[in-house]
């Protein structure tokens, strides 16, 4: 188990009128490599992501983001900054770019500010080449029908999100259903990527996932979500073994 | 080659820039301009008056014009490209209203009803043909430097990053790209584009009136691009070629030569024969290639 945090969640608040939706007291997340985060439906999971990932804004509260040591209130940071800050995520909902193809999408995802400028006609050859070696390591890790043309199932969409998530080489990704549409052997294909970039780059992951097997296997630290806060904290053993997580959750 | 003709292709060489820049702001930026005889009006009237009233260099004047234009698309765009495609579309409209507006009131700057003029050609030749001729070239050369941008852009790090924004612009957010300030400065430049083309304009009119800048400008390239087809740049190109070279000079050149024979009362009825033609390929169009003359086997696809 890794140590140190990435995220300090400090009496988060999201209401929505009069409905509050998330409240969160104190907590901390990303000190391991890989952690869940579970909760029955309506639990407040996508909202926190939401509000971690800047999508929404927080009504109370504070969120902080810590690199190499430094401390940054991140609770008002567009989504953009964030994610140069090194805090990404992956969408639950399938998102795509109609009007790219696989190979197109994993260019942008790669290419450096300085080469997307509207005067620089002549620079693609060489943004080529610079992502050659990296995105032929994933398409050799992932399986495409088409590279170069688009992504049409809603797996390959979906693993194409992870994909250009894990190519902007985040130090905390957020990850909504992250294996949601995926066949057996992509969700094998995407854990096998998720683990090794936690173990070799010191990444760290958050999963939102129903599939409760694949948390169990995969997650070093759990956070059980009900009713807009974070109940309970711990290994998986702790958490399934837990009467309210079963009386909440795991009993439904 | 006839005066007639000269002036012709020159306005052909235009409005295929003004369709390039079209595609480019609509089909690769998403942003939905219904306000380019603003950048187009603003520059021709800024160009006028900088040669004929305050006598600058043709040269100099069309750099500064063309940097005041993007300027002011700078700021419009700041104040508007955060909000939705309607919204956009309604500000620009609105935009091109106010210029317009401005031509007609201000008329010690810009003569009002009365016009503002003469512009004369950048140079000055023995022939008043060749001028022209020079200046058709150019047109042509720089309208052609605008396709070959607007073709080139798709294959760019700078053209995904525009489609990307076009297509989602929060998951190209969540991109670490930075979608409102390209999104500012992408308008900003080929609203550029439009503005330079608008100061080229003022040579060929020689002398400006406000009715040259009407919403027509703005729906001519709009339906120019929508009836060539807007997912590539050669369906602007197609586009203009059918909306002002085949309808606006071509027919009109064949119908006068009909009324030469049949006589004024066919003349009376050519402008409506025109329309109806044109509408009749607008329908065909629609029902049987509804993305456009030169349409893709994909639609939404810019590959």
């Amino acid at each position: 188990m890794s140590s140190g945090k990435v995220i300090h969640l400090k009496n988060v608040v999201k209401r929505y009128g009069g409905r509050t939706v998330n409240d969160i007291n104190d907590k901390v997340l990303g000190e391991c490599g890989i952690e869940g985060l579970i909760g029955p439906n309506g639990a407040g999971k996508t909202t926190l992501i939401n509000l971690i990932s800047n999508k929404i804004s927080l009504t109370e509260g504070q969120i902080s983001f810590f690199k190499d040591g430094t401390e940054i209130d991140i609770s008002k940071s567009s989504i953009d900054k964030l994610s140069r800050l090194g805090l990404v995520r992956s969408n639950q909902i399938i998102q795509d770019f109609d009007s790219l193809t696989i190979m197109d999408s994993m260019l942008l995802s790669l290419a450096a500010s300085k080469q997307e400028r509207f005067y620089k006609l002549f620079g693609d050859k060489k943004a080529r080449k610079m992502a050659e070696e990296e995105i032929a390591w994933y398409l050799d890790f992932f399986h495409f029908n088409n590279p170069n043309g688009h992504a049409d199932s809603a797996g390959e969409k979906k693993l194409l999100d992870i994909i250009r998530c894990m190519m902007l080489k985040p130090k905390y990704a957020l990850m909504d259903e992250p294996t949601a549409g995926l066949s057996e052997d992509q969700t094998q294909r995407a854990i096998e990527l998720m683990k090794k970039r936690t173990t070799e780059e010191g990444m760290r992951i958050l999963i939102v996932e129903h599939d409760l097997d694949l948390i169990w296997n995969v997650c070093e630290k759990i956070h059980f979500m009900s009713e807009g806060k974070i109940l309970l904290q711990g290994s998986p053993e702790e958490i399934k073994c837990n009467e309210m997580v079963h009386n909440k959750y795991i009993g439904e | 080659m006839s005066s007639y003709w000269i002036q012709a292709i020159s306005f052909v060489a235009i409005f295929i820039a003004l369709a390039g820049s079209l595609y480019l702001q609509s089909s690769i930026g998403g942003i939905t301009n219904f306000g380019i005889v603003g950048f187009f009006g603003v520059a021709m009237y800024l160009y006028t008056i900088f040669v004929v009233t305050l006598a600058m260099p043709p040269l100099l004047a069309l750099l500064a014009v063309v940097g005041i234009v993007f300027v002011v698309a700078l700021v419009l765009g700041r104040v508007i490209l955060d909000l939705g495609p309607q919204s956009i579309l309604v500000a620009t409209l609105a935009f091109a209203t106010i210029i317009r507006h401005l031509a007609t009131v201000l008329e010690g700057v810009t003569g009002a009803a009365k016009g503002i003029g003469t512009v004369k050609m950048p140079w000055d030749f023995e022939k008043t043909s060749d001028e022209k001729i020079l200046f058709m070239v150019v047109l042509i050369v720089l309208a052609a430097i605008v396709l070959l941008y607007a073709a080139k852009i798709k294959k760019t790090p700078y053209g995904r990053l525009m489609l990307s924004i076009k297509d989602n612009e929060v998951l190209s957010e969540s991109l670490g790209k930075a979608t409102l300030n390209h999104k500012v400065i992408y308008f900003a430049f080929t609203s550029a584009i439009i503005g330079l083309f608008g100061a080229l304009t003022a040579p060929i009119y020689t002398y400006i009136f406000p009715h040259f800048i009407l919403a027509d400008v703005t729906f001519v390239v709009w339906i120019a691009l929508l009836l060539g087809g807007r997912m590539s740049v050669w369906g602007a190109v197609v586009g203009i070629a059918v909306t002002k070279f085949l309808f606006d000079y071509g027919i009109e050149s064949v119908l006068s030569a009909f009324q030469v024979r049949m006589g004024p009362a066919f003349g009376a009825m050519w402008p409506n024969i025109k329309l109806a033609l044109f509408g009749a390929m607008l329908i065909a169009i629609f029902m049987f290639r509804p993305n456009g003359i030169v349409s893709r086997k994909r639609e939404g696809s810019l590959q």
